[in-house]
């Protein structure tokens, strides 16, 4: 079953990989078996399958057996909050990094007077 | 100096950049006096009080926010390299004297300061470590809190850019 208790930083080590970052994106479109999952990917089945491990343990994909299929769909709950805390540090740091434009280019402004009046009326 | 170009950046990190109507020198005193970077650090009508600043490497860097509903964000934290009007690094990850430190957000922030035509460019690189300890934070409703802080000030800002 699901894990709910999983951390935002497994989260964010799952998706540091690129073939990851892959197959979610793929899994993106909808629920897929591992064979059909596996078969853009120039890699060994074994090897594929620890990236899936990786992702199921992570808790942004799950996964579930009927008779010998394996099908992978993703859990989208925690991709949106790995993106939410992210997307929070972001809005941030781009917030602050305007108001820093802003007051760097008043404070040179006030000690250019001159440059000011070519530039503005007032 | 284009940033990145094919590489693929770490989901934890964020790059921010800017350019900027004013030289190096401008930016550089903005990040190097405290009395100069408490009126831009954080979002009104939170403001900083600088508890420490020491600039060099391993010298304390230490902001305190509050924000008007009594909330408020300690950040200690030091100064990892110093090169005026280039490169400021400074991390969450270890305080004073390079002591350990268990922060609530960790991160390491990298700013570099180029010349760009008449003005200059400001690049910040912040890079998250394992952050589990920030849902904890999260659940304290902080995210929540900042972001209806930034939200605020958006709202009231109709800054021309």
């Amino acid at each position: 079953m699901a894990n709910y208790s999983v951390s935002v930083s497994e989260v964010f080590h799952a998706l540091a990989d690129p073939t990851r970052c892959a197959i979610v994106s793929s899994l993106g479109y909808g629920a897929q078996t591992v064979t059909a999952l596996a078969a853009p990917f120039d890699m060994a089945l074994p090897s594929f399958m620890k990236h899936l491990t990786v992702l199921e343990r992570s808790g942004l994909i799950r996964t579930s057996k009927l008779g010998r299929t394996r099908t992978c769909e993703l859990v989208p709950e925690t991709l949106s909050r790995a993106e939410k805390w992210i997307a929070g540090q972001r809005a941030m740091w781009e917030a602050r990094s305007d108001r820093m434009v802003e007051f760097v280019e008043r404070l040179h402004q006030q000690e250019q007077p001159h440059v000011t009046k070519r530039r503005r009326k007032d | 100096m284009s940033q990145n170009a094919g590489e693929k950046t770490d989901p934890r990190d964020l790059v921010i950049s800017r350019v900027l109507r004013a030289p190096r020198e401008a930016l550089w005193r903005a990040w190097s006096e405290p009395e100069l970077l408490k009126q831009w650090w954080c979002p009104r009508p939170w403001t900083t009080d600088v508890r420490a600043f020491d600039l060099r490497p391993g010298g304390a860097f230490h902001t305190f926010m509050q924000g008007p509903d009594g909330g408020t964000s300690d950040n200690p934290g030091s100064f990892l390299e110093v090169v005026p009007q280039s490169r400021l690094v400074f991390t969450s990850m270890l305080t004073a004297g390079w002591r350990p430190n268990t922060p609530w957000l960790g991160f390491t922030a990298i700013i570099t300061m180029t010349d760009e035509g008449d003005g200059c460019r400001y690049v910040a690189q912040v890079m998250h470590p394992d952050i589990a300890s920030c849902e904890q934070h999260e659940k304290l409703g902080f995210f929540d809190g900042w972001n209806t802080a930034i939200t605020q000030l958006e709202e009231s800002a109709t800054a021309p850019r």
